[in-house]
Order: structure tokens, then sequence, then C-alpha cells
């Protein structure tokens, strides 16, 4: 599959490189040469620039920083010491990533970073690196260098071989890299940071990790295409290289081709690349930049998604348009300029994708444009359509059957599931926990441990500390005093991705589901990043099993948006489960659901403790909790009120008191009969 | 609703289409939109051109001229001055016969400003558009992008505005604007000459200093070699104390610091070795601070404002290679005052604020001068042959003589550049005194 | 002394970019939109006011007349459109850059590309200052800083106790919540909007007073600009007012002690390390906008 990709990049690539010797041949003119080094340069810094901004959502505006630091690497070490030219290519990369690192570190450590002050941090990039490179006599000191012609490597005929080859070598890296990160743990880490950041660190995604590699892919190939840049002017100054070219053009090129798709920035680089030069040699160069603003606009408005995802969808017409026109050109020699054909064919394939029509897909007119969902993908296992969404799938469990369960129930789930008694082996041991939020103390020496087979019901009034608890249980905060241990093991401290490896994962009392991918891939996702690192097919597979666990398979397909509050609730089940958890923490997964709903997701919760997965239950409907908890935890001002199992505790007066006030204290009737007791 | 959003961006599409289907019409049947489709198709009557009509029309197939200019983007604050003076230009040469008795076409395209636009453009006017000939787009920058291009392809590239001459390596550049092989020495060794015949020469100064490829090196000398000296090393040989040495960024917007501190030094002189508006931004923060320096010089600035700063700036010197004084004017002769005229009264046409014609369009015209007479002494369109008939018989100039390009000099000749005055509310040549229109005035 | 004279003129100048930050803060914290097109508007009725004084003899400070209800207008339909259009706070940087690059060659076509400044006979205040003591006030620096005051206390005072100012402030900080009050967030986004292309103008009518215009300046403001509405906490007039002020002071000062090459190095730095211990800006936050995804 991803072979078969690579195959087409690597044929499309040997296409390319051997244009310069068949040139000739073809009765091309040389500056094909030259405008193919511009699309394919632009297409490095596109494409490059992509993977960070495009895939994690980070937009970058220090593509043109790293580009020139790249160009004064080459031209630095060419034309003051004596370099050979190919030599600093991959030095300049180096250089350029260092500096993305820098960047980084700095930015990626903030907690606090949003989208638009990293965007902003990195616009700053070219400000701080341009007057150290104009101050510093041994990098410019004002004067500008001139970058020596390269020697031209021998089966080469001249320079523009030389730059084309170059710049089609950077491109086919950047292309290669996004390709394959599309289709791996890589890009698909990015893709969940751009949909939900916390959710992807809490599912094993490292995040951090993952923006640092990234950032340094799009420094290095920026660096590298700086090199081949360096040649081209001949002279480079630091006020003709740090401006805003660079990071506003590749921010276009990306737009219009589609920041979703691997090769979206590429489409769109041939695109602006071709429509520029047709401007600028047209004696219409008053409106240059009017059609590219306008293309801006209009794209980000109207299209967002880009070209690449709607030529996609009418692949075939589109091929035969852009190819007809340009057969057509060629062949009656209305026009001699091969920029012309390319030009007027591209520009009547995108017509044609945008030409209003059919819809292809009856429901969801927008198709899930990020990750895509392998071509014609057929949907395995589903079931037939119209089936209602409560409906219970897999019926491989008999005992899941929907309505109030009487409270014997309880017991008997429970017989099957585990073994009670002290010689059950404790998974998460928490000791003399303490959480304070400024002069607030949201927990107080909570100490609690989760055995395996247990099911333990955390309940307590509003603002009584049992979010805080699980998310400190699940490292996304961190205790101000006491210990954590997993298995064992101490994991205050660890990063959230850490912890899901030690086998704690959690829900979401909202779902944040990730939102451009399918609910299949929701849960593929958290597979990839699991304990044992899975690719992407087998990860697929494998999410069947989960989604039929809690219900969804017939909804594998689906986009979150278009599946209701309840079954994006179990599909964060679903995901929290694929991470192959010992203890699952259910952050309210029952809230704002109806009855019948509420009914079936206690069958869902059952069946995954019966797999054999201890559970943290945290809700408020103490019925649910009462039906389905081994031990139930009452906390209350960041204390732990009583703890026991369900009868006894519920009949304590200290809890009735505590949920009820005095009044009801004194009622005989059992407190769990209430519904929704707290506020939502 | 969803039928809109599918279209609209379609609709975009096919009018760009539409738009580029157009635009690429102009580019193939005629050279360009500009000058070239105003020239007389050949065999047609001249149109109603000043230029004395002389010689039979030109006939037979055009000979295209291609380049580019900064149409857009920064540096067209200036490139419309050479576009204009192009476009008079080859109306001119048509109008007298064109160049090998064939009409001459001037393909001119934008190369936006941007540095690497500008060598694909001149692959692509070379070995797409198969021009004839190329002359070379403007600033320093671009030009040297476009010399890679005319090198490797063996085109001769005569250019306007270039004058850092170790720079330009290309055995075929010819410059059209010299401030000698060294521009460094010569430079502040001009000035200071000129200054030493007032009564009482400056004995300190301040240089301040744009720190960009095209002014640094002015000041500093250049910045590989301890040997080659510049401003600050020549002021101090000549006994001349250096009191302050201000470098300020490109595109700098704070000039109140740098006034300060040039008013706090109070020098006889203040030596600003500038681009642009610098000075003018510069003089103004001088005088919000009540401070006038005695003499001040700027070197490549923009001539409109500094006149538009009045009494502020009297007395203010520059460079110059040819000022429309009327008695420089009149040493030229009619067809000079006819080139003069037709060019102000086309400038003010084309919307531009400052439509004298100076420096930048006499560098211009010559360049497409060296063009014209490289191709009329080699008689044919042979690269090579232009090449060599420039090396050994030079150019006749209208405004610079005849002259002589040594490969050794980068093809850099003796520079004849003067220094400009404000005198009055305009600008006056005042140095060397064989070409002064005007005595210089000290303060 | 030379350094106290510098960091005053330096201080001065910020209050200029603190009036072409404020609308950009505002419309940032107020309405989630990072419009870029506000450079655009800048440099439009900065040559508006040239030519008006130029080609009809107005007093430069006059033509704030035109130039406010102009770009007031052009402000107040370019957020409409954003709202009709559902932007983004991400796609209105997209959205607005395009706007900008368009008005930018627009603005090219019409004035051309040369360099446009007010002659010293129609524009008395270039050139012109106040002498207090020892210390000198430029003329265009002095008078932006007054304006930027000015509008500063006014938008203060207009947010905190009108109406439409507490409207506002509800609406920034939880839509719904506002709109279930019966907050009509379009009308007053596109007022804001309007309101913010009118401070424009005031910018551009001073810039044009105290600087020379070709039309790709409005790049080189993207710079300083962006530091101040982050210094200042996007959102926050008042600190949008003293980052003008502590930005164009330090670059004055650098100047002075160092090089004027070098006082990017240290403005820019200083931004870093505020966005990173800071990043709601310098002045403490009272509500409003946060940092969010």
């Amino acid at each position: 599959m991803i072979w078969r990709g690579l195959a087409g990049i690597g044929l499309a690539v040997v296409g390319l490189a051997v244009l310069p010797w068949v040139r000739e041949a073809l009765d091309l003119p040389v500056f094909l040469l030259a405008f193919g080094t511009l699309v394919l340069t632009w297409t490095a810094l596109a494409t490059s620039w992509n993977i960070l901004s495009g895939y994690s959502g980070y937009f970058s505006f220090g593509q043109g920083g790293f580009y020139g630091v790249g160009l004064y690497t080459t031209a630095v070490l060419t034309g003051r010491h004596e370099w050979n030219f190919l030599a600093t290519v991959p030095l300049a990369g180096l250089v350029a990533a260092v500096l993305g690192l820098l960047v980084g570190i700095v930015a990626f450590r903030l907690r606090t970073l949003s989208g638009e002050v990293f965007a902003l941090l990195t616009l700053a990039v070219p400000f701080i690196v341009a007057p150290i490179a104009r101050l510093n006599p041994s990098i410019d000191g004002g004067q500008g260098i001139t970058v020596p012609v390269p020697e031209i490597p021998e089966p080469l005929n001249g320079f523009q071989d030389l730059s084309f080859l170059l710049s089609l070598a950077i491109a086919a890296i950047a292309v290669v890299v996004a390709y394959v990160a599309q289709r791996t743990r890589l890009g698909w880490g990015l893709f969940a940071i751009r949909d939900a950041e916390g959710v992807a660190e809490g599912l094993g995604v490292p995040t951090f990790r993952s923006k640092m590699v990234a950032i340094a892919i799009t420094a290095g190939i920026a660096g590298m295409a700086g090199s081949v840049g360096a040649i081209q002017v001949g002279y480079v100054t630091v006020e003709g290289t740090f401006n805003l070219q660079v990071p506003l053009f590749v921010i276009v090129m990306s737009v219009l081709g589609g920041r979703l798709h691997w090769l979206g920035p590429a489409v769109g680089a041939l695109f602006i690349v071709t429509l520029r030069d047709r401007l600028a040699t047209s004696g219409f160069e008053g409106s240059s930049l009017i059609v590219l603003g306008a293309i801006l606009v209009v794209f980000v408005v109207l299209a967002p998604e880009g070209l690449v995802p709607r030529m996609r969808r009418r692949l075939v017409p589109v091929l035969v348009t852009v190819a007809g026109v340009v057969a057509l050109l060629v062949v009656t020699g209305l026009r001699q300029d091969p920029v012309d054909w390319l030009a007027l064919g591209l520009l009547a394939g995108a017509v044609v994708a945008f030409l209003p029509g059919i819809r292809r897909r009856a429901s969801g007119e927008v198709e899930p444009v990020g990750p895509p969902v392998a071509e014609g993908e057929p949907a395995e296992g589903e079931p037939a359509e119209g089936e209602p969404t409560e409906g219970e799938p897999t019926a491989d469990e008999p005992a899941a059957a929907p309505g109030v369960l009487p409270a014997e129930a309880t017991e008997a789930t429970d017989a099957t599931a585990s073994q009670r008694g002290p010689t059950r082996e404790p998974i998460v041991v928490a000791t003399d926990l303490t959480k304070q939020f400024g002069g607030v103390r949201a927990l107080h020496g909570v100490s609690l441990t989760v055995a395996e087979g247990e099911l333990i019901g955390l309940v307590g009034p509003n603002g009584s500390g049992k979010t805080t608890l699980v998310n400190l249980l699940s490292g996304l905060l961190r205790p101000s005093s006491g210990s954590i241990s997993v298995g064992g093991v101490d994991i205050v401290g660890l990063p959230p991705h850490r912890i899901a490896h030690a086998a704690v994962a959690r829900t979401y009392q909202i779902p944040r589901p990730f939102a451009s991918m399918t609910v299949r891939d929701n849960v593929a996702i958290a597979i990839m990043f699991g304990r044992s690192p899975t690719d992407l097919e087998s990860a697929r597979a494998a999410a069947e099993e989960h989604l039929a666990l809690v219900g969804l398979a017939h909804l594998a397909d689906a986009l979150p948006g278009e599946i209701n509050l309840h079954e994006r609730q179990l599909l964060e089940m679903a995901r929290a489960l694929a991470t192959r958890p010992r203890v699952l923490l259910l952050d309210e997964a029952l809230a704002g659901l109806n009855p019948v709903e509420v009914d079936n997701a206690v069958g869902v919760v059952r069946r995954i403790h019966a797999s054999g997965v201890a559970i943290v239950l945290v809700e408020h409907l103490l019925r649910v909790v009462n039906q389905l908890a081994t031990r139930i935890v009452v906390l209350d001002h960041g204390r732990i009120l009583a703890e026991g199992d369900p009868a006894s505790v519920m009949s304590d007066p200290e809890v009735i008191r505590a949920y009820l006030g005095r009044r009801a204290a004194g009622r005989s009737e059992p407190a769990y009969e209430q519904r929704g007791l707290a506020d939502a | 609703m969803q039928r809109q959003r599918h279209s609209a961006p379609g609709a975009a599409l096919a009018f760009i289409l539409v738009f580029a289907l157009s635009a690429c019409g102009t580019t193939t049947t005629s050279p360009s939109s500009d000058a070239a489709s105003e020239a007389p198709p050949p065999g047609s009557e001249a149109p109603e051109s000043q230029a004395p009509a002389s010689a039979a029309a030109p006939t037979g197939d055009p000979i295209v001229i291609g380049s580019t200019l900064s149409l857009t983007g920064p540096f067209a604050a200036t490139a419309g001055l050479h576009q204009i003076a192009g476009e008079m230009f080859v109306e001119r040469l048509n109008a007298s016969g064109g160049l090998l008795g064939r009409p001459v076409e001037w393909q001119l395209l934008d190369d936006e400003s941007v540095q690497e636009n500008v060598g694909p453009l001149y692959d692509r006017l070379i070995t797409q558009e198969g021009v004839d000939l190329i002359i070379g787009p403007y600033a320093t920058p671009n030009i040297i992008a476009a010399m890679g291009a005319a090198e490797r392809h063996g085109y001769v590239m005569p250019q306007h505005t270039a004058v850092h001459a170790l720079l330009m390596t290309y055995e075929c550049q010819f410059p059209a604007w010299s401030l000698g092989p060294e521009p460094n020495v010569f430079m502040p060794n001009e000035l200071f000459d000129a200054l030493e015949t007032l009564d009482n020469p400056p004995e300190s100064i301040v240089a301040v200093t744009n720190a960009g490829g095209s002014t640094d090196f002015i000041t500093r000398g250049l910045a590989d070699d301890p040997d080659d000296p510049g401003l600050l090393a020549i002021a101090e040989e000549r006994g001349i104390e250096v009191l302050a040495d201000i470098p300020y960024p490109p595109g700098n917007a704070e000039w109140g610091p740098i006034a300060q501190q040039v008013a706090d030094a109070n020098p006889d002189a203040v030596i600003m070795n500038s681009l642009g508006i610098e000075s003018a931004s510069l003089i103004e923060a001088m005088e919000q601070l009540d401070y006038r320096p005695p003499i001040m010089f700027s070197l490549f600035p923009a001539p409109g404002p500094l006149l538009g700063l009045g009494e502020a700036a009297d007395g203010h010197l520059s460079v110059s290679v040819f000022e429309p004084n009327e008695s420089l004017i009149d040493a030229k002769g009619d067809e000079v005052r006819a080139i003069v005229e037709e060019f102000q009264s086309r400038a003010e046409e084309a919307g531009l604020p400052y439509t004298a014609f100076e420096t930048q369009a006499t560098s211009s015209w010559t360049a497409w001068e060296i063009l014209a007479a490289g191709v009329e002494a080699a008689g044919s369109l042979d690269q090579e042959a232009i090449c060599d008939a420039l090396h050994t018989d030079g150019a006749d100039t209208t405004f610079h003589g005849h002259l002589t390009f040594d490969p050794d000099d980068n093809n850099f000749w003796p520079s004849d550049q003067g220094i400009k005055q404000i005198q009055d509310g305009d600008w006056v040549m005042v140095w060397p005194e064989d070409i002064a229109a005007a005595e210089l005035r000290g303060p | 002394m030379i350094f106290v004279q510098a960091a005053l003129t330096g201080v001065l100048v910020g209050g200029l970019y603190a009036l072409m930050a404020i609308g950009m803060s505002l419309a940032w914290g107020m309405l989630r939109v990072i419009n870029l097109a506000h450079f655009g508007l800048i440099l439009f009725s900065a040559y508006l006011t040239y030519a008006l004084t130029t080609d009809v003899g107005l007093d430069p400070l006059l033509t704030v007349v035109v130039t406010v209800p102009v770009t007031f207008l052009i402000g107040a339909a370019i957020q409409w459109g954003y709202q009709r259009f559902a932007v983004s706070e991400l796609s209105s940087l997209l959205v607005s850059f395009g706007l900008l690059i368009m008005g930018i060659q627009l603005i090219s076509n019409v004035w051309k590309a040369d360099f446009r400044r007010l002659a010293a006979d129609v524009n008395p205040y270039a050139t012109g200052s106040l002498t207090i003591g020892p210390l000198v006030f430029p003329m265009p620096t002095l008078i932006a800083s007054v304006a930027a005051v000015t509008l500063v206390v006014l938008i203060h005072l207009v947010l905190a106790r009108t109406y439409v100012g507490r409207a506002l402030r509800a609406f920034a900080e939880d839509p719904p919540i506002a709109a279930a009050f019966g907050i009509d967030h379009r009308r007053l986004g596109v007022l804001l909007g309007g309101a913010a292309g009118a401070t424009a103008a005031v910018a551009g009518t001073l810039f044009a007073i105290g600087w020379s215009l070709t039309p790709s300046t409005a790049f080189e403001w993207f710079g300083v600009v962006f530091a101040v509405v982050i210094l200042g906490g996007i959102g926050n007039v008042l600190g949008t007012l003293l980052a003008g002020a502590l930005v164009g002071g330090i670059a004055g000062v650098m100047t002075i002690a160092w090089s004027s090459v070098a006082a990017p190095v240290v403005v820019y730095s200083l931004v870093v390390l505020a966005l990173l211990f800071r990043p709601n800006g310098l002045l403490p936050r009272r509500g409003g906008h946060g940092g969010h995804r």
C-alpha cells in the first residue's frame, strides 16, 4: 500500500530527472529547467512547511527564516571559505534544522502555547536572525556575499541541469516525507495534535516529540531549498533574504492545494508558480497580487480544504481535462509556450474539479479531508443500514439486556468478572494525594487503590474533587503532594502519553473526538500509539474489535460530527480501550443521555468490565453507580467521606447528608433513588 | 447553499482562466503591452514623435530586446523611471531607422522586486521567448542575478545601475553608470575634493550608513580586503576627523535617536551613504531637534522627497551623472533638450511624483545606447561579436561621450560622475568645475 | 541626558505604533479576528491624506474628517464579510492577508510605487517640535502619542461605561451566554470592525504627516505592530499603549547605546520572552481573551 505510493512518487521523480537529457530531443527550451527549478524549490518549501503547519495545525511564519539560514550557510561557506557547493547543501539543512529545534524547544515547552502565539513567535524569528547576520562580519556584515557559480559535476550539461536536479531531489525528499508521514505514526500523531492535542497525549501520542520532529523536518528541508536559492541569486543580502516572501507564499500555496493532503502543497506550488510566471510576462503585472489575493480569499472562505481533495473526488475527469487541454494546445500549436500548456491545462482541470455537479456521497457533503480514508476502502463489517443507533451489536454477551437491572444483577456480573477479596492485585496505588489550585485545596490527603477486576464508583457533590482526582490519575495534572504508582512504578511527573503506556486510560466528560478522522481512525490512533506501536493498516483492523465492544461498528466510517452525543461517548470509551488499559477512568461518561441510552451505556460498561479492565466510574447517576460498582468511594470537599460496598455506603447518613443536606438525611428513602442530584 | 459553495471557487478559477487566455495572447502576438506595442509596426509610418526624422523606416522582422524591471514591489519606486526611459529610447530608435535596419521591440517582464525571480525570467527571455538581445534589470541584487543568466547563455548585458564594480565579474556585462573600478575609493575622494574648494572645508564628519549591500562598502571599504579603504579610512587619511560612525538597517523607521547622535557630535559635515527616502527622514528628525548640519551629503537618495523638504534641505549634496540644468542642456544640444522635455511630460502623464531626467534616466539611456552601439559595430546579432566590438571599439553615448570598456576593470570606465546640490529649490550640478552649472555653495 | 532624550523620542514613536496596533488588538481580542487588512487601511488613509493635502489643499490633520468615515465603512464591511462567512480566527489571518496584498497593489496602481511625501509647505508639522526645558518633543510623534492616549482613554471609557461596551466585553468573554441575553453580536461586531477601521485612519493620517509613503511600507509595520499587540496583551488597549511606549523607548535607547542595526534583536527577544513568561501581556489579565486554540 505505502510501497505502491512510494513507487509512484519514485516513478514521477525519475520521469522528471531525465528531463535534462531528453530536453533537447524534445525541443524544449532551457527555460523549462529554470521554471522547473522554481516549481520544485517552492514545492519543497511548501510541502515541508505543511508537515508542521498543515498536519499539526501549528501555523509557522518561520519558513523564511529557515530558508534564509540555509541560504546564508551555503553563501558563507562557498563564498568565503571556498567549500564545494554540494557539500554545503546537507549542512544548510542541518543548520536550519538546529534553528528549528531551538524554536521548538522554546515554543513547545510552553504549556499555554496557542496556535496564534506560536505563529507570532515564528514571525519574530527572521527579525532576530537578520540583524545577527548583518552585525556579524563573518556572516554578512552588511555588504552581502557573492556566491560563486558551482562546479558542474560530470554527466550534467550546465548550471540549470544542476539546480533542477538538486531542487528535484530536495522536493522529492519533502514529498516522500509528507507522504510517508500521512501513512505512519508521525503524521497521525500530528493530525491528532491538530484535532485535540490534550486527548492525543492522553492516548499515548508523544506530542512534544512529534512536534519537534516535525519542526526539524520543516526547517531542514527549507534550509536545503535555501542552498538552491543561493546559487540562483548569485549575490545574497540580508534585506533580500529575510523578507515575508517565503513565509507568505508557502501559506498561499498550501491553502490553495490543500493543507491536509500530502500532495496539496505541491499542487499549490505548481499552480502559483505557473500563474505568477504567466502574470509577470503578460503585461498584467499590475494585477498579479490582486489575482493571488483573490485566490487566497476565495479559497479560504469557500473551499478551505483546497484543490487536491476536490480533484481527487473527480480524479478521472480532471486528469482527462488536463491531459486533453495540454494535448490540444500541443497538437494544434495554438500556444508555443510549455508554461502556457501547463497553465491552461491546470486551470481547466481546476474548473472541472469545482463544477457544480452530482454529489457522490449521500451523507456528509464534505469528505473527511484530513487523513484520507484509504482509497475506495470498503467499510468492512458494516451492518445493515437503518439499524437504530442504540441497537445492540454483536450480541455475543447474553447478560447485557436493556432495561433497568435489578440489584442482584450487579452481583452476578461481578462474580463472572472477577474474584472478590484482598487477593486481587492492586494496579493503581495513590497515596495521600493533595492538589492545590492557588489558595484552593481541591484534594486533601486522598488515598485510593484500584485493584484488578474492580469497578469503583467515584461519587460526590459538584466541586468535591472527582474530576481533579481523575486528572491526577491520568497525569493531566500533577499532585501538589502525594504519590501515584501504576503497576509498582511511580508515575508522578511522567508525561500523560507515558502514563497511557503504563495502562491508565481515560475518557472526557465532554467527548473530544479527533474531528477530521473517521470513527474507526479515532480508535486506530490509540492502537497505533499504544504500548506496542502498530502501523496504520493493522491498527484499523484491530479498531473494529473495540468498536464492536461498544456497539459502534456500524458507524466506523462516519465522522465524529455526524454521530450523536451518546455515540460520541461510546467512541470515547472505544478509543480509551484501544490503548489496552488495565484501568479505565470514565469521567461522567453518561452525562446528558436519555434513559434508553443510559441503559445501553450501562451494558457497554459491563462488557468492558467483563473483559477484564478495572474501571473508575465518575458518575452523578447514583442508580447507575449502585448497579455497577463493586466498591463506592464518596468524595466531599476534597476528602474521602466514605468507602465500601454500594449498599452500606449509600445508606451511610453522612453520605446522605453530604448529598441532600440535613433534611433528607432523616428520611429513610435511599438516596440513590434520586436522579441527577447535583446539577450537571 | 451547498451548490453555491461549490461553484464560487470554480467561477473564480474560470475567470482566471479567461484572464490567462487573454494574457497569454498578448505575449505571443506582441512582445508586451508596453512600449513595444506602441512602436510602429514594420512598414508603417513613424508615429508623431518629436525625434528628428532621419533614415528610412526600419523593415523586416523586429529585433526583440528582453529585460525585466521591478514593476511591482519595493524597487518599483525607481524602476518606473527606467521603464519610461527605455520606452522612449526604443521609439526614437525605431523612428531613426531601427537597429541594423530592422525595427526594435522591447519585451519587458515584471520581476516583482524578487531576486529569486530574476534568473528564471532571463532564462525564459533567452531560451523560451527567444529574444535577440537583453538589457539589465534595476537594482544591484537583481542585476547580479540577471548577470548569472546572461553569462550562462553568453548574452551581452548592458546594465544601468549596479556600480559595485568588483561584483560585476562577467566580461560581457557593460555598466552605464560608473564610479570607476573602485567606487569606495573614488566616491569619498571626489566629495572631499569638492568640499576642499570651500572657504572653510569641513574638518570633521559623521558617517551615517545604510548597512546594506549597495551602500555599506562605500563607508567601510571591502570587508574582505583591509587594504581597500572606504569613506572612514579615506577621511582619516585626509586629516578629517570622523566623530561618529552610525550604521542603520535598511527599512529603518526610527530616525530620532540617530538625529540626536548626529546633533550630539555636531560635525562640520554629515556624510550619509543612504538610499531612497532615508536622508529626507533624517533631515526631518534633525529639524525636529532644531539641528541643521552645516553640510550634508547623501549617496543615492530619492531626489523628489529632498526637494519637498524645502528650505530645510537647501544646500544638500548628492551625486549625479546628469542634471537637466539649462547650461548643461545647452552644452549637449537640441537632441538632449528634446529627450529631457519628452521624458518629463511622459513621466507626468504616468503620474510619477518626480519627473526630472537625471541620474536614473540618464543611466538607462546610456545602457540602451551601449547595446545599440555594440550591435551596429558588430553588424550582427551575434553575442560574441557584440561583446568583442564593445571591448575593442567602445560606444558613443549622448551623455558620457565615448566610452571604452576594459575587462580588467570589469568594464567599469573612468567615472565622470559629478556632485549636485540643492540650490534655490532645485538640483544643480556643481562639481567637477568643467561640467558645473553653478558654483558649489558653502554653509 | 542623551539617553533620556532618546528614550523620550522613542516613547513618542511608540505612540504611533500603539495607534497602529489598537484597532488590530481590539478586533483580535473582541472579535477573534486577526485582521491584516488593518495595515492596508492604515496605508490607504495615509495616501488619502497625501492626496487631500496635496490636491485639495486641506490641512493634513483635518483630513481625518474624510479618512475616518471612509475607513470606518471599509472596516465595518470587512467585518461583516468575516461574520457572513463565519471566518475562523486562523482563516481570518489568511483572508485578510489576501485582502491586504490586493489593497497594496490597488494603491500602487493608483498612486504609483514611487515615494510620496507631504511637501514642507503644506505640512508644517513634519519638522516642528515642542521644547520643554532640555527636552524636545518632535511634533508628528507628539501628535500621534496624544491621539493614541486620547483614543485609548476613549475606548477604555466606552468599554467600561456604556451599554455597547459592556455588551462587547460580555460577548468577548462568552459569546453564547451574551447571545442568550439578547446581545446582537453581529451588529456589535460590525460596529467594532468599523471602529477599528477608524483608528487605522488616525494612524494613517499621522503616518503621512511624519513619514514618506510607498506601498510596500505596509509590510514593514508587521513586526513592530505585532510586537506591540502581543506585549500589550491581545484586546487590552491600555496594555497596547504601554507596550508601544516600551518598544519605542527600548529601540531608541538601544540605538544610542549600541546600534539601530541591533535594536530589533533586543526588541524581538523581548517579545519572545514576553510570550513565554507573560503570554497574556504585560498588564495583569482581567478576563477577556486568553490562550485558546
